[in-house]
C-alpha cells in the first residue's frame, strides 16, 4: 500500500508541474507579446513598459510558483 | 520471449505511436495556419510573393523541428535496440515516458511557431521591403519558442538512454522508479505545452509590430528576448521537476 | 566557382565521408603494447552504443567504472584524489576536472583578448579594438536604456557577464579532444545565477533599505511570504537552468544525431546552430534577464 501512495505521489508531481506550467505559460506569454506591441507604438515609454510587463509577469508566474513549491513537496515530503 | 521483454517493446511501440502522432498534429496544424496567413497576405500584397514564398517556407520548416525530433525519437524507439540488458517495469516505463514526453513536448511549440510564422507573413506583406528584418526577428522568436521542444527532447532521450538501472531491484522499488519516470515524461510534455505557445504569441505580435513600426526594431526584439524568456521560466521548472524524478530518487 | 562544381564536390564529400563510415566503430591506438613490449598503431574495433556515448561524455567518472578503466587524470592519480576534493561526491572528480578546465581556458582566453586590444589603443582603431567598441557601446546603450542614465558603469558588469557566458558556449564549436561548453555542468550556469541573483538582492536592498526590502516580501498581504521567498529563489533557478537545459540539449542532440547518420554533414550544421546561434541567443538572454531583474527592484 505505501509504494502505491508513493508512487502516486511522484506521478502527482510530474503531473502537478507540467500542468500547472500551462496556465502561467500562456498568460505570461500574452503579457510579452502586447508589451511588444505597446512598445513599438509608443517607443518612448519603454523602459516603463518593460517594467510593467516583468511585474506583470512575476504576478502571473505565481501559480507556476505554487504547483512547483507542490511539486516539490510531493517528492520530498511523501511517504 | 519472456514476459518482460514482451513488455519492454510494447511501451516502446507505444511511446513511438504517441511521439508522432501528438508532433504531426500540432506541426500540421502550425504549418498550414502560417500558409493560410501566407495566402491571405499575398492577396493583400501580389508584388511581394518571393518574399513571402521564401518567408512562408522557411518558417514552415523551423515549424516542423518539433515534428522531426519527434520522428527520430520514434525510429529510435522501434529500430534503436533498446531492449537491451536492462528488461524490467522501469525501463519499459522509460520508454513509454520517453515517447509521452517528445510527442506532447512538440504540440505547443508547434502551435507557437505556426503563429509567428503566419504574423511574420503578414508584416511581409505590409513591408516588404524590410524582409531580411522580418524573417531574422521570426527565426529568433521561433528559436526562442523552440528551446521547450529542447528541453523535452532532452528529457526524452535521457529517458531512452541515460536512466538508473532498475532489473535488478525490487518489484516495489520498480514499480516506483516505473511510475517517477511516467511523471517525468508527463510533467515536462504538459510543461512545455504553454510556454511554447505563448512565445510563438510573443514572436508574432513582434514580427508584426516590426511590419507596422521598422523603425523600432531593436526596442521590439529587446522586449521580445526578456518577454520569451521570462515565459519560459514555467518550461524550465518542470525541466527541474523531471531531473528530480529521473534522478534523485 | 560556378554552382555546378560546388554540388559536385559536396556529392563526392558525401559520398567519401559514406564509405568512411563503414569503419565509425573503429578507433585509431597509438602505443606500446605491453605484452610484446613493441611499439603498434592499429584499428581496433570499438562498437559504442548510444548510450555509451551519452555516459562517456556527461559522466565519465561512472564510464570508467563501469568499463573497470583506472579513475586517473591524465595517469596521475593525485591530481585525480586533488580535484574530487572540489565535488562533494569523491567519483566525480573528471567531470569537476572537465568544468574547471575549461573555465580556466575560456579566462585565459578572455585575458589574453583583453591584453592584445588594449596593447595598441588607438584613435584610429585596429580590426580587434574595433569589435570590442562596437560590443562595448552597444552594451553601454542597453544599459543606458534599461538601468537609467545614472548607472552606467553596470555596462562593465553586464559585458562581463556576456562574454564570459558567451565564449562558454561558443568553444564548444572547437574540434579540438576534450573541448566541452563549460555550461553543460549545472554547476556553471548555477554559480553565475546565483552570482547574479545576490547583485539583485544587493541593488534591493542599498536602494530601498533594509526595512522596506524585508516588507517587500509581505507583498501584498502577510501570509503569502514564504510564496514570495520561493519565489526569489526560483528566479536563481530559472535563470541558471535555461542557459543549463539549452546547452546541454544542445550537446546530446548532437551526440545522438551523430551516431544515428555516422558523422555524414549534419552533424556540423547542428553544431554551428547550437554553438553559435542558441549559444549567442541564450548568453544573451542571460545577461538581459540579469539586468532586468535589477532595473524591476531599483525603479518604483
Amino acid at each position: 500500500m505505501e509504494v502505491i501512495v508513493r508512487a502516486a505521489a511522484l506521478l502527482g508531481a510530474g503531473v502537478c508541474m507540467g500542468i500547472g506550467a500551462l496556465g502561467p505559460g500562456i498568460g505570461q506569454g500574452y503579457v510579452a507579446g502586447k508589451a511588444c506591441e505597446g512598445i513599438a507604438r509608443s517607443s518612448e515609454n519603454s523602459a516603463l513598459l518593460t517594467r510593467t510587463m516583468l511585474l506583470g509577469q512575476a504576478v502571473a508566474e505565481s501559480t507556476g510558483i505554487y504547483s512547483l513549491v507542490i511539486a516539490l513537496l510531493l517528492i520530498f515530503a511523501t511517504g | 520471449m519472456s514476459f518482460e521483454i514482451g513488455l519492454v517493446h510494447i511501451a516502446a511501440y507505444l511511446g513511438a505511436a504517441v511521439s508522432v502522432s501528438f508532433a504531426s498534429l500540432s506541426a500540421g496544424f502550425g504549418e498550414g495556419y502560417t500558409a493560410g496567413l501566407a495566402n491571405f497576405a499575398l492577396m493583400k500584397q501580389p508584388k511581394a510573393s518571393d518574399h513571402l514564398t521564401r518567408g512562408m517556407l522557411v518558417s514552415q520548416a523551423v515549424t516542423e523541428t518539433g515534428a522531426i525530433f519527434s520522428l527520430v525519437v520514434a525510429l529510435l524507439l522501434i529500430f534503436g535496440g533498446l531492449d537491451g540488458a536492462d528488461a524490467g517495469i522501469g525501463k519499459a516505463a522509460a520508454l513509454f515516458a520517453g515517447g509521452v514526453a517528445m510527442g506532447l513536448g512538440s504540440v505547443g511549440p508547434g502551435f507557437g511557431s505556426g503563429y509567428a510564422g503566419g504574423y511574420a507573413c503578414m508584416a511581409l506583406s505590409r513591408m516588404p521591403k524590410k524582409n531580411n528584418e522580418i524573417i531574422g526577428n521570426m527565426l529568433i522568436g521561433q528559436a526562442l519558442a523552440q528551446a521547450s521542444t529542447i528541453f523535452a527532447l532532452v528529457v526524452s532521450l535521457l529517458l531512452l538512454y541515460a536512466i538508473p538501472q532498475t532489473a535488478h531491484l525490487e518489484i516495489n522499488e520498480q514499480l516506483l522508479r516505473a511510475f517517477s519516470f511516467i511523471g517525468a515524461g508527463l510533467c515536462i510534455g504538459f510543461g512545455t505545452f504553454g510556454p511554447g505557445t505563448a512565445i510563438g504569441f510573443v514572436a508574432g505580435k513582434a514580427s508584426d509590430m516590426m511590419g507596422r513600426y521598422p523603425r523600432e526594431r531593436a526596442n521590439i526584439m529587446r522586449t521580445m528576448f526578456v518577454g520569451a524568456a521570462v515565459t519560459e521560466s514555467t518550461a524550465i521548472y518542470s525541466l527541474v521537476i523531471s531531473f528530480l524524478l529521473m534522478y534523485a530518487m | 566557382m560556378n554552382k555546378k562544381t560546388f554540388l559536385r564536390m559536396l556529392v563526392g564529400f558525401i559520398i567519401v565521408q559514406a564509405i568512411l563510415s563503414i569503419w565509425i566503430d573503429y578507433t585509431l591506438e597509438v602505443g606500446v603494447e605491453e605484452e610484446q613490449g613493441r611499439f603498434v598503431i592499429r584499428n581496433v574495433e570499438n562498437p559504442m552504443t548510444i548510450q555509451e556515448r551519452i555516459t562517456e561524455e556527461f559522466q565519465p567518472d561512472e564510464y570508467r567504472i563501469e568499463k573497470g578503466k583506472p579513475l586517473t587524470i591524465y595517469g596521475s592519480e593525485r591530481l585525480y584524489r586533488f580535484f574530487g576534493f572540489f565535488s562533494r561526491n569523491p567519483n566525480k572528480a573528471i567531470y569537476a576536472f572537465q568544468l574547471i578546465r575549461m573555465i580556466i581556458i575560456v579566462d585565459i582566453l578572455l585575458l589574453v583578448i583583453a591584453y592584445l586590444t588594449r596593447k595598441k589603443m588607438s584613435m584610429i582603431p585596429t580590426k580587434l579594438q574595433l569589435v570590442f567598441e562596437m560590443m562595448y557601446t552597444f552594451f553601454e546603450d542597453l544599459t543606458r536604456e534599461t538601468l537609467g542614465k545614472d548607472k552606467l558603469h553596470f555596462t562593465s558588469y553586464v559585458l562581463t557577464i556576456f562574454l564570459f557566458i558567451w565564449t562558454c558556449n561558443i568553444i564548444g564549436i572547437v574540434p579540438f579532444p576534450g573541448f566541452v561548453e563549460a555550461n553543460s555542468n549545472i554547476n556553471a550556469p548555477f554559480g553565475m545565477g546565483i552570482m547574479a541573483v545576490l547583485v539583485v538582492h544587493y541593488m534591493s536592498i542599498k536602494h530601498k533599505g533594509f526595512f522596506k526590502y524585508l516588507k517587500g516580501y509581505t507583498e501584498p498581504f502577510f501570509p503569502l511570504a514564504p510564496i514570495n521567498f520561493v519565489g526569489e529563489f526560483s528566479k536563481g533557478i530559472s535563470i541558471s537552468f535555461r542557459l543549463f537545459g539549452n546547452v546541454l540539449g544542445g550537446a546530446i542532440i548532437l551526440l545522438v544525431i551523430s551516431s544515428l547518420v555516422r558523422f555524414i554533414i549534419l552533424p556540423v550544421g547542428l553544431n554551428m546552430f547550437f554553438g553559435l546561434f542558441i549559444g549567442t541567443l541564450q548568453a544573451f538572454v542571460f545577461t538581459m534577464l540579469a539586468m532586468s531583474y535589477i532595473a524591476v527592484e531599483i525603479f518604483d
